[in-house]
């Protein structure tokens, strides 16, 4: 640690690191300077003018804004002075003279630091008797956002947030002086993955979002600390909700892991839990009918099926449980089946990782620390969004990027080097030899490498990655951060033997090996590759158990179907993220109707059937799941309640992934998934329904040449099947390679592994008119 | 009193075509230059420089030498000419662009040579159309004439001129703001520290940026030597200057004087008097952002320094003479609409403020003033500059706000009467 430089704030003689601004050193002395355009995660601008202070200089006292002026030792500040008092007062009257008092109808009225600070800092009454400044009233910046220039008062947060963090600055000042506003550039709406944090940060009511508009006032809300499960990197959320209806999800700025900013998918995916369509009572499928049972008719029917203990049980496990939920089936199959047990992931196709004796695991703020950073995995942008934001910060911070491969392109405008289809094939295989690549030699060798590795798609090769990887291990001090982007993945890593996935699943699940299958939270039909082949199996098995929030394509085929607590909200447990980082999962709103957590059916189904269980509460799984850990390390509740755990307990593990390796494919397709799609929860989140229901892909300019595309429509056919989908022309992909998004509905009913025709759309209509 | 020329002696004697090559090069034009180029160095071309005790002509009157001297070591060095002459009531560098650009291009080869910098650029306001064209001829002339580009005269040394347009922004000849605009920003000075372009300016690299008259004085220095042009004008305000004279004078034009002469006797004789036999009622000394003096102050001497004293600025050196029947209200609403329409919006104070005292000054002048007014004006300017002293404090990061208070602060300290004359006090019922 640097040397303390020692400062004098009103009086008081306080110590703080150098090279730190005068508004946080004071801050992190509890001295509070009031400020508007000032972000601890933003670069200063002194815009707002409002945290003037005194400071005493050789030319006397001077009025310097303190969130441009860093501490210097001997410093002596005034933020309490006379002069102060009225240069923060002629701000707060000068921001207010323009601003409308629609305070009684604006989202932001009672969180509102322009509210706030007016009451401790402004004038009483205003001088203004001019007409104020007019704008049309909201205009829809996206199709989730809404700006009121009226309410803004410019201080380029949401401008510098789009610019600085998210790289999309799609929101910029236009015009000057009393008529500059915020607006978008004409014909490109705000959008952006991360739109809604400038919601967030507005200091006034000017950004809003259709979710949250109109829908409380904050001093009604209820609020608690979550962690998101929409990904792998477990961001901190903040849940309010108002008459137990969740409402909104803010993020909390976790220094460790999102620093405040969620993606808006994150933020915004939470609408479904109000929505109609949840189930909400248990269904037993009868001639081919879900009809309504009671829940005490489901456990003795099912209890008939284990109690011999001799069942033969398999789990489809989606990744929005939590590691109590995953304990709770590992409890269960211990107890009622004797046979070997694998636990099936909702994933394609399982990445072993590596997590080998020789691997060096990273946590996300090595990014920061490191000479450069190496990227081969799934879009990262689009998969585990945040972590793209940590990257772009690091790069910001002056480290450097490698990046592989046609899917991460879009890290490529601030990659140093992006290894395109020059040296990654259309099957994924680095052509090259990667000691022979010039900047590789110059970023790479001999340095600290962070590298974020996973499969681009389900068809790579396991190899290929650890090819990458040995170099980098031999080559370079490296720490691997594995990219495995859904929700608690590592949840179930650290509290499951024996994971595998879908690939795995549908080569081995049959009638012999299967009495029992429950799929829990997880909709492989509407979304895998391996879609038709699941529904086959499902429907040739005798009993499937479907716990789900959702009647959904893969549920809908279960003999019973439970209503479940979604993990937003609904239940208590822990979460573990991409850096095995466990923090906690809290309940803010009543389940609706019968609905059920997946460790309370468990355990419920468990003793009625008259087995006993150890295991038979919350409390009990949390202790089982960590009880190989120290227990003072270990991230039970008791620990993870402690305030200084709130930013969650890292406990490093290293799992055993069964995973068998496909032949890279020979097709000339990748699949994968975009950050929205249609997944069921997404289709009942109004906000966001539409915004994955374009199907689409991304073709290369060879197969644009060579099918003959000229709309911007195309037509995927195989056999019967057929799809009209957009396609959008990506110039890193190799010669005749076409992008998938899997999760975008029918998307995923292809047979990949065999040819898929494309035909122009024009030609189709031509067709149709004959 | 009578003109001293030097940068004007030109364009004067070769009315028809001073702006092009050959007549610049027929009157010894880039003979300094090129002599400067292959004879002389850094070190002594620096040394007149701070000899002759020059000061910067944009307005603040900086000592040119000293910011030569502040410039940081860096591979990559930059000059910037700010010709975006846009203070109100000036138009000196108008005419040494359009007039005599060789001048101003040979000042900037002489300049380059001694802060051994390989790439110069002028940015030019928009509205500077003719002046622009004329530039850039030049420009493109020095480089077929092999006075630009690469080795230069001969030499090893390499030099690039750019020409850039701007967009018509007044902010902008702010030397931030310029510097901003020239990286394809928005026009907006930037925060301070960086205090001086001179160690981070164009694309952060250390720069020098000088004003147009600065640059087209070096020339003449350089030939006649620091020495020569330190005994012309008064200690503090050496050389000469070209003053923009306009306002209800009789003559009005562009004068290049020396310095130390009072206000009065430049307007008697150069400027013909004031029109109709009138009275002086007030003036400004040195462009829309100074201070104005009363008429009975004619007797200040035009030197940087007996203006400050007097509480005002010699500024950009544009004089503007207001007679005894100007109505000084609408005078300094026309200055703060200026200014209020010229902010770039940064900073609250200054977008917010300056608009709204253009709203009370506008309800003044058209009859419909509330005695309050008077305070509030007073007020509002207190909160853009705290405490209306000279020079201003600032709530804000750049003068522009505290610009617009100087015309009010004028106007409430030596014209009150006629503001609150327009006031109404009776109420009509």
């Amino acid at each position: 640690m640097s040397e303390k430089v020692n400062l004098n704030v009103n009086g008081i003689d306080i110590e703080s690191d150098p090279n730190k601004l005068l508004i946080e050193a004071c801050e992190d002395s509890g001295i509070h300077i009031p400020r508007f355009c000032w972000h601890k995660r933003l670069d200063p601008v002194g815009m707002c003018r409002m945290c003037l202070v005194e400071v005493e200089t050789p030319r006397g006292k001077m009025l310097v804004p303190s969130c441009t002026t860093e501490v210097s030792d001997e410093m002596v500040v005034d933020t309490e002075s006379d002069v102060v008092k009225k240069a923060q007062e002629g701000v707060l009257e000068f921001l207010l003279i323009n601003h409308p008092l629609d305070c009684p109808i604006c989202d932001k009225a009672g969180e509102c630091p322009l509210q706030d600070q007016t009451m401790a800092y402004g004038p009483g009454e205003s001088r203004f008797v001019e007409e104020k400044r007019h704008f049309e009233k909201p205009i829809n910046i996206s199709e989730i956002i809404l700006l009121d220039r009226e309410r803004c008062i410019l201080c380029a947060r949401c401008t510098r947030f789009s610019d600085e963090i998210s790289g999309d600055p799609l929101i910029e000042f236009i015009q000057r002086g009393n008529k500059t506003e915020v607006n978008t550039f004409p014909n490109e709406p705000f959008k952006s993955y991360f739109s809604g944090n400038t919601v967030q940060i507005c200091p006034v009511g000017a950004l809003t979002s259709t979710s949250y508009r109109f829908k409380a006032r904050p001093w009604d809300l209820k609020s608690t600390r979550s962690t998101c499960n929409g990904c792998s990197m477990g961001c901190s959320i903040e849940l309010n909700s108002s008459q137990n209806k969740m409402l909104r999800i803010l993020g909390v700025d976790n220094d460790a892991v999102n620093q405040g900013w969620l993606c808006d998918k994150g933020r915004y995916n939470f609408e479904y839990l109000n929505s109609d369509s949840r189930l909400k009572t248990p269904l037993k499928k009868i001639d081919n009918e879900l009809v309504e049972i009671e829940i005490q008719d489901v456990y003795s029917e099912l209890s008939e099926v284990i109690k011999d203990r001799q069942t033969k049980v398999n789990f489809l496990l989606g990744s929005n449980l939590t590691n109590e939920d995953y304990v709770a089936f590992r409890e269960f199959s211990e107890i009622i089946s004797q046979s070997e047990k694998s636990f099936y992931l909702n994933d394609d196709k399982l990445h072993p990782g590596l997590f080998g004796e020789n691997v060096d695991l990273a946590k996300v703020d090595d990014l920061n620390s490191s000479d450069a950073i190496v990227v081969w995995a799934e879009d990262l942008k689009e998969k585990i969004p945040v972590l793209y934001l940590r990257i772009r910060q690091a790069v910001k911070n002056g480290v450097k990027l490698v990046v592989f491969g046609h899917t991460n392109e879009t890290l490529s405008d601030i990659a140093d080097v992006f290894y395109g289809k020059e040296t990654v094939s259309e099957n994924f295989e680095i052509v090259k030899d990667i000691s022979k690549l010039k900047e590789i030699k110059d970023l790479v060798i001999g340095k600290n490498i962070t590298a974020i590795l996973g499969k681009s798609t389900p068809h790579q090769s396991d190899t290929s990655v650890t090819k990458l990887f040995e170099f980098l291990n031999s080559n370079s001090n490296s720490k691997v951060l594995n990219a495995y982007s859904k929700g608690n993945t590592y949840g179930a890593f650290q509290t499951l033997e024996n994971v595998k996935g879908l690939n795995d699943f549908v080569n081995e699940i049959s009638e012999e090996n299967t009495d029992l299958l429950f799929i829990v939270g997880a909709d492989p039909v509407g979304r895998s590759v391996y879609s038709n082949q699941i529904k086959s199996i499902i429907e040739g098995l005798d009993t499937v158990v479907a716990l789900d929030n959702f009647n959904h394509e893969t549920s809908e085929l279960a003999n019973f179907l439970i209503p479940m607590s979604s993990t937003l909200g609904e239940k208590e447990g822990t979460f573990t993220n991409i850096e095995f980082r466990t923090s906690r999962i809290d309940k803010l709103v009543p389940s609706p109707g019968q609905t059920v957590s997946d460790w309370e059916f468990m355990t419920s189904l468990m003793n009625f059937a008259g087995l006993t269980v150890e295991t038979n509460s919350l409390e009990s799984l949390n202790k089982k799941a960590y009880e190989n850990l120290d227990s003072s390390l270990s991230p039970v509740f008791d620990n993870l309640d402690k305030p200084s755990n709130l930013d969650g307990m890292v406990n490093v593990s290293k799992p055993k992934i069964s995973s068998t390796d496909n032949n890279s494919n020979e097709a000339k397709f990748f699949t994968g998934e975009k950050l929205y799609g249609d997944s069921a929860t997404e289709r009942h989140s109004d906000s966001i329904s539409l915004l994955g229901s374009k199907k689409y892909i991304e073709v290369s300019e060879g197969v644009v040449e060579k099918y003959n595309l000229t709309s911007s429509k195309c037509i995927l056919i195989q056999d019967e099947f057929e799809v009209a989908v957009r396609y959008e022309v990506n110039k890193s992909f190799p010669n005749d390679l076409i992008y998938i998004p899997t999760n975008r509905r029918e998307l995923n009913k292809f047979d990949f592994s065999r040819e898929i025709m494309i035909i122009p759309s024009q030609v189709k209509e031509a067709l149709n008119v004959n | 009193m009578k003109e001293t020329i030097l940068l004007t002696k030109h364009m004067r004697d070769n009315p028809e075509d001073s702006h092009l090559i050959d007549s610049y090069e027929k009157n010894n034009g880039y003979s300094t230059a090129k002599k400067t180029i292959l004879e002389s160095s850094p070190e002594k071309i620096l040394e007149e420089i701070k000899a002759s005790n020059i000061r910067g002509r944009g307005g603040a009157g900086f000592p040119t030498g000293v910011k030569w001297g502040f410039l940081a070591e860096d591979e990559d060095r930059y000059l910037v000419i700010n010709a975006d002459e846009s203070e109100p009531g000036t138009f000196k560098d108008r005419i040494l662009l359009e007039r005599d650009p060789h001048q101003l291009i040979e000042g900037i080869i002489i300049t380059c040579f001694s802060a051994n910098i390989k790439e110069a650029f002028i940015y030019i306001r928009g509205e500077y159309a003719k002046p622009a064209r004329r530039v850039q001829q030049a420009v493109e002339q020095a480089y077929q004439k092999g006075y630009l580009g690469k080795n230069i005269f001969g030499s090893e040394i390499n030099l690039d001129i750019v020409v850039h347009l701007g967009a018509g922004a007044y902010i902008c000849g702010e030397e931030t703001a310029l510097l901003n605009s020239l990286e394809g920003r928005r026009g907006e000075p930037r925060l301070k520290p960086p205090y001086f372009p001179a160690v981070k300016g164009l694309y952060m690299k250390p720069t020098l940026v000088n004003n147009v008259e600065t640059i087209s004085s070096v020339p003449w220095i350089i030939e006649n030597g620091g020495e020569e042009y330190n005994k012309l004008g008064v200690e503090g305000s050496t050389g000469t200057r070209i003053f923009s004279l306009s306002g209800h004078v009789n003559n009005p034009g562009n004068y290049e004087i020396e310095m130390g002469s009072p206000f009065g006797e430049f307007v008697e004789t150069l400027g013909g008097g004031i029109r109709n036999n009138k009275k002086v009622k007030a003036y400004i000394p040195g462009g829309a952002s100074a201070p104005w003096f009363r008429g009975d102050q004619l007797d200040i001497k035009m030197t940087i320094d007996d203006v400050a004293n007097n509480n005002s600025m010699l500024g950009s050196g544009a004089v503007v003479m207001m007679d005894e029947d100007t109505n000084l209200v609408s005078a300094a609403k026309s200055i703060v609409s200026f200014f209020a329409h010229e902010s770039c919006g940064q900073c609250t104070p200054c977008r917010e403020g300056t608009t709204w005292l253009e709203m009370i000054l506008d309800r003044i002048a058209s009859g419909r003033g509330r005695t309050s007014d008077m305070n509030l004006l007073l007020d509002v300017c207190d909160n853009i500059s705290p405490g209306l002293s000279w020079p201003p404090k600032m709530t804000t990061i750049c003068p522009l706000g505290p610009s617009a208070v100087s015309p009010i602060t004028s106007l409430m300290n030596d014209f009150r009467d006629e503001v609150e004359s327009l006031i109404p006090t009776k109420v009509l019922l």
